[in-house]
């Protein structure tokens, strides 16, 4: 789950409070381009997902899925400037922080959408954390996460109901 | 707040007639909590600014269609912005007791102001605390203008209201309901240039006129600004404001001055050292702990004009350097995240169990240097530059040191 602005300081809730999510009237895209990583990785079906705080979850038949924040959410949190990646082999529950990324403005915890293990961290956005805004769903994945439990995902949002909370939830 | 000296310099006449001013409008927040709306409200919705509360209004922190919050930054400081800061509150103090009602509030020195020219202040309460930073402009011996900040609105009001009804009963306060906007970076002059007949290059930071902009009268016009940079803050009647952004968004040909947001100019404010109200200075800081000993101004500090509010206890801290913290900049030392308000700050090589020595205030990535910079409070006999620190972010420690501020040079124009 993506929490904005969950460590920002005073100064920046002042200037940057919960309300800053864009307007709702802005198209989102909330696939996962041709091009994307995360679709090369299997040959197989991948079954995706959002949870309510804009993040993405793309589930692999290996029952390992690729996990980072909607372009929504990146739009929202403004040019990525620092990202703390977890270390690979931690394990999680649903909930469990696993990292955060840092605008000039905001800092926001990610949490992990389901239970599992990290069995990879996408070093890349140590040096070019910036990947995230350009392209949320492709090169600015987050971590891999090995499932505990793959039915996990049914708790989650598909991308309609996905796109009708953007639609209903950002004014 | 706005511009951190003070200038003199020789002024001729203000003659904006205060009294055709609507005061009956009210378009800041009332108390249902509805957000208010600045004159430049529509203008903000029609560049598809991404908008926030913010003391009370509806304010654009962004505008993504233009300039994400960096490009915005960056090109503040490389050509010029424009910010809508109408929330903030601007007030006319006139009449006799005029000058001894803001001497008695602050610790400025109005007589050693030239008419024309403004200086950073603040007001203080009888423990020395800051109740807001202001800039108090002299317009003539008896008239002032004051800009303080929109999230101190009430508070400042009622402050006012005790002066007056307690001891300076003869005091006009009017409260201003016009727009303000402040065109800030290193092209502003040119653009300002392109849209008034008045020679720029005899108003220098500090200093105050009424001009006409783009043929809009009574622009009452300070050079100087919350971003380091040469810039204006121009106070115009509200039902011109957008017709006035309009014209510097357009000015030599477009393309120059771009609309910016609350997001910028926090960025920018803190690399240029200056303070939050609410973040860096508050009720529990004294001037002297701020690090803004210089708005004690000299002729303030002795008798007979060592008579302002809090003074025994902000000159007894000058005099035997006796405050116990003091506000510094601080500057990481490597990569890592950014301290923000409340991490806590520890002496370098600290022990786990060791007790913090103090802690942000602000702090955020600095666009201009590509380093993480804040501010903040350290007990006295830390706050030396060069002393090492460390900043605790996510349980974690990262290395910093305390550094001179402005983190990055200003350009003033004096």
């Amino acid at each position: 789950m993506l929490r904005l602005s969950r460590f920002a300081a005073p100064t920046v809730n002042r200037l940057v409070s919960r309300s800053i999510a864009p307007a709702a009237s802005r198209f989102y895209s909330i696939s996962i381009p041709e091009s994307s990583p995360v679709r090369k990785y299997g040959s197989g079906d991948i079954k995706l997902r959002f949870s309510k705080d804009h993040e993405w979850l793309a589930l692999h038949e290996d029952n390992t899925a690729f996990v980072g924040i909607s372009e929504y959410a990146a739009d929202s949190l403004g040019d990525l400037v620092y990202v703390e990646l977890p270390e690979v082999g931690t394990t999680v529950e649903a909930g469990d922080s696993i990292g955060a990324v840092e605008s000039v403005k905001s800092a926001s915890d990610i949490y992990s959408p389901v239970e599992g293990e990290i069995v990879e961290v996408n070093e890349q956005l140590n040096s070019t954390p910036g990947v995230i805004n350009k392209d949320p769903m492709g090169e600015g994945w987050f971590v891999r996460i090995q499932l505990a439990n793959p039915n996990e995902i049914d708790s989650l949002l598909d991308d309609t109901a996905y796109e009708e909370f953007l639609a209903e939830n950002s004014d | 707040m706005s511009f951190s000296n003070s200038i003199a310099c020789s002024m001729s006449r203000f003659a904006r007639n205060y009294a055709k001013i609507p005061t009956g409008v009210r378009r800041f927040a009332s108390a249902s909590g509805a957000e208010g709306k600045t004159p430049l409200y529509n203008w903000h919705i029609e560049k598809g600014a991404t908008m926030a509360p913010f003391a009370g209004f509806s304010m654009p922190i962004v505008y993504p269609k233009i300039q994400s919050h960096i490009e915005s930054h960056n090109w503040v400081r490389s050509s010029s912005g424009l910010f809508d800061v109408s929330h903030m509150v601007q007030h006319i103090f006139s009449g006799s007791e005029a000058k001894a009602m803001l001497e008695r509030l602050t610790p400025i020195d109005l007589e050693a102001m030239t008419p024309g020219t403004g200086s950073l202040t603040v007001l203080l309460n009888d423990d020395g605390g800051i109740v807001d930073d202001t800039i108090v402009t002299k317009l003539d011996d008896s008239e002032y203008y004051v800009v303080t900040n929109a999230g101190c609105r009430e508070g400042d009001l009622a402050y006012f209201k005790q002066a007056i009804e307690t001891e300076f009963s003869q005091v006009r306060h009017t409260v201003l309901d016009d727009g303000l906007v402040a065109l800030q970076g290193p092209k502003s002059a040119e653009v300002l240039n392109s849209l008034t007949q008045f020679d720029l290059s005899t108003l220098k930071f500090g200093h105050n006129q009424l001009l006409t902009i783009a043929g809009i009268p009574g622009c009452r016009t300070a050079r100087g600004g919350y971003t380091g940079e040469d810039g204006f803050e121009i106070s115009a009647p509200a039902d011109r404001t957008a017709e006035l952004a309009d014209a510097l968004i357009s000015a030599n040909g477009g393309g120059v001055v771009q609309p910016a947001g609350l997001a910028a100019r926090d960025s920018l404010r803190l690399e240029a050292g200056m303070c939050l109200y609410g973040s860096d200075i508050t009720k529990d800081t004294t001037p002297i702990e701020a690090s803004l000993t210089w708005v004690v101004a000299k002729g303030r500090r002795s008798p007979p004009r060592n008579d302002f509010r809090g003074a025994e206890v902000v000159l007894k801290q000058i005099a035997d350097k006796s405050a116990a913290k003091r506000r510094v900049g601080l500057v990481a030392t490597g990569r890592g995240p950014p301290a923000r308000g409340h991490a806590k700050i520890f002496a370098a090589g600290a022990g786990p169990d060791a007790e913090p020595i103090g802690e942000v205030t602000s702090g955020l990535p600095s666009p201009t240097l590509q380093k993480n910079i804040a501010m903040g409070y350290v007990k006295k006999g830390f706050h030396s530059s060069g002393t090492e620190v460390e900043l605790e972010i996510r349980k974690k420690r990262f290395p910093a040191v305390v550094s001179k501020m402005p983190f990055v040079p200003t350009h003033y124009f004096r």
